[in-house]
């Protein structure tokens, strides 16, 4: 019975350390890379060559100055073109889900419904089906290639999930507490701005997360419409660097850590929020 | 009613104009051309040529666009086993009372999902890189030198090697997702379950897999959008090559129409992709709920 006992804590014991080394396992793959890329691109183009692996034996930061000092590389030209366009984006975002969801969830009128099946429809259709329709249409119109062209595809295939996670979100206000505003006087705006929108902060927060990401990773629309280098976002600058230093990996390397640096750093510092927030997107779609 | 609540026609449509008209442009406005293009011979200068159907009817015989279309759907199969289902089974195991870590797991294995697909893209090609690659480093390492190749060459293997970094970087994404469907599952029913002698495995398939069902459905339906636009990740490591051993839809239509420039087929196959996009989803929905409505009975 004892010996029972002990094989069975044994197998317990044999489980366990099976299952935290497979967990710890997966999470060290996920983060390898990053922790690999650091330390080569501290390391010399011939270094690395040398010996892929291994630890940088003079550690240097000579690929970061030289890249960041270039400006044949565009570099810092392109992470600000990326802020902006990603900051823009967002505020849009933001501000046309909150209006828009708002409205869409309080105010009947006859074309309401219409309106939101319209933007839901944006959740199904298949955006990368209009990556060269919207080059024909954006080139048409004279659009296309400018510091502001961006913006326009984001904010549009950002809308759809905005306005749907505002428009669930605003039902579940009570509408009495717009009656009282009403009645003590204030104007639809004053409440929508002023009432409403400090209440909806947790989801607005929820949009802004997720799109944050969203537009600042985004490639394929901005492959599209943007040919002029200095007005590349950073995920289009990376695909260039590679032409530019198809075997210098270290240097590659150091481009690729400047460019997710930002979404590095705010990763790990919210990470909480920003699961959460991500979670409550895909879920709800 | 007050106005306030009821406001005027004038401020509604005021606010609505702009964000309407916005989406209205870059979503309808293009499907619409699309299609309108499409029906012209038109490679990008100012002659155009009305061919009515005939680039249609050479879609449905273009054997590289149909071999893209296979390769999309051999992506969404491989992404929602080797996603969804590594991630069940991590799930599972970060959710057992041995597991330590849980945070750390957690913010670690969602990592990569906010990385960009080009950067991952990228990040893969070094790994797969036939000199200073890590693959072959471990080979050599493991002094096994005659399994070193040049990856991204090969074509039997080239759609693996692709789908594999796609899977790797939303194990922890759909990880994240099925945890905090789990969390929300009442304590009671394992305690119960374990007083009746359940092992873990059953605890797994009895309990928590019936459970979460709605939940998988719509990791399903995140996996099969997400697999149908697929075009990033290739782009940077493949371009659809060799030869069009990873070409996959959006890939097509953009070498056709930038690349030849020929823009009226171009059109024509970015109509195919939204309608056999749509119906993929569609399809997949109802066989969805079909088969949840069945089970309920």
């Amino acid at each position: 019975m004892k010996r029972n006992k002990t094989m069975h804590s044994l197998g317990r014991g044999l489980l366990s350390f099976f299952m935290n080394a497979a967990l710890i396992l997966f999470s060290l793959t996920c983060i390898f890379p990053i922790i690999w890329m650091g330390y080569s691109s501290l390391k010399e183009k011939r270094a690395f060559n040398a010996d892929i692996i291994g630890l940088p034996k003079k550690p240097s930061l000579v690929n970061y100055s030289r890249i960041l000092s270039n400006p044949d590389y565009h570099l810092s030209e392109s992470m600000l073109n990326s802020v902006r366009t990603t900051a823009l984006s967002i505020v849009f975002i933001i501000v046309f889900s909150f209006v828009v969801g708002y409205i869409l969830a309080r105010v009947s009128f006859r074309l309401n419904r219409v309106l939101y099946a319209m933007f839901l429809l944006g959740m199904l259709i298949p955006v990368h089906s209009l990556l060269v329709p919207i080059y024909v249409v954006f080139r048409n119109c004279g659009i296309s290639n400018q510091w502001f062209t961006l913006i326009f595809p984001y904010v549009s295939f950002g809308l759809p999930m905005g306005i749907f996670l505002m428009e669930g979100y605003v039902k579940g206000i009570p509408v009495s507490l717009e009656e009282a505003a009403a009645i003590d006087g204030s104007s639809f705006s004053y409440t929508m701005w002023y009432i409403i929108m400090p209440i909806c902060k947790p989801i607005l927060v929820t949009i802004g997360i997720i799109q944050v990401f969203a537009c600042w990773n985004e490639f394929s629309f901005a492959l599209v419409l943007i040919k002029d280098v200095t007005l590349q976002t950073v995920p289009l600058a990376l695909t260039q660097f590679r032409g530019q230093f198809a075997s210098d990996y270290p240097k590659q390397m150091a481009a690729m850590l400047i460019t997710m640096s930002p979404i590095v750093i705010l990763y790990f510092a919210f990470s909480k929020q920003i699961i959460k927030g991500m979670i409550t997107g895909a879920v709800k779609e | 009613m007050l106005h306030a609540i009821r406001p005027k026609r004038n401020i509604i449509i005021l606010y609505l104009l702009i964000p309407t008209a916005l989406f209205l442009f870059t979503v309808f406005v293009p499907l619409v051309t699309a299609l309108g293009y499409s029906v012209f011979e038109w490679k990008g200068g100012p002659v155009k040529t009305f061919t009515g159907l005939t680039n249609y009817v050479t879609l449905l015989h273009d054997e590289t666009f149909w071999l893209a279309f296979q390769h999309n759907i051999y992506l969404v199969v491989a992404c929602i086993i080797g996603q969804i289902g590594i991630a069940f089974i991590l799930v599972m195991m970060v959710g057992s009372k041995f597991v330590r870590l849980k945070g750390i797991h957690r913010t670690f294995g969602f990592f990569p999902s906010t990385i960009s697909a080009v950067c991952i893209g990228l990040i893969w090609s070094i790994i797969y890189h036939n000199q200073y690659g890590i693959i072959n480093w471990f080979f050599k390492a493991i002094g096994k030198p005659e399994l070193c190749r040049v990856w991204l060459n090969e074509t039997d293997l080239v759609m693996l090697l692709v789908s594999i970094p796609l899977i790797w970087q939303y194990i922890g994404y759909y990880m994240v997702i099925i945890l905090s469907a789990i969390s929300s599952i009442n304590e009671e029913l394992y305690e119960s379950a374990e007083i009746d002698g359940a092992s873990g495995v059953q605890k797994a398939c009895y309990i928590t897999l019936p459970l979460i069902k709605n939940i998988i459905m719509v990791c399903i339906t995140l996996c099969i959008a997400g697999n149908m636009k697929a075009f990033d990740s290739i782009f940077v490591m493949t371009k659809g090559g060799p030869g069009k051993a990873s070409m996959v839809m959006a890939m097509y239509g953009y070498q056709i129409s930038l690349n030849q420039n020929n823009m009226g087929y171009g059109s024509c196959i970015s109509v195919g992709i939204f309608v056999l996009s749509l119906l993929v989803i569609a399809g997949s929905q109802a066989f969805i709920k079909f088969l949840t409505h069945e089970k309920e009975i």
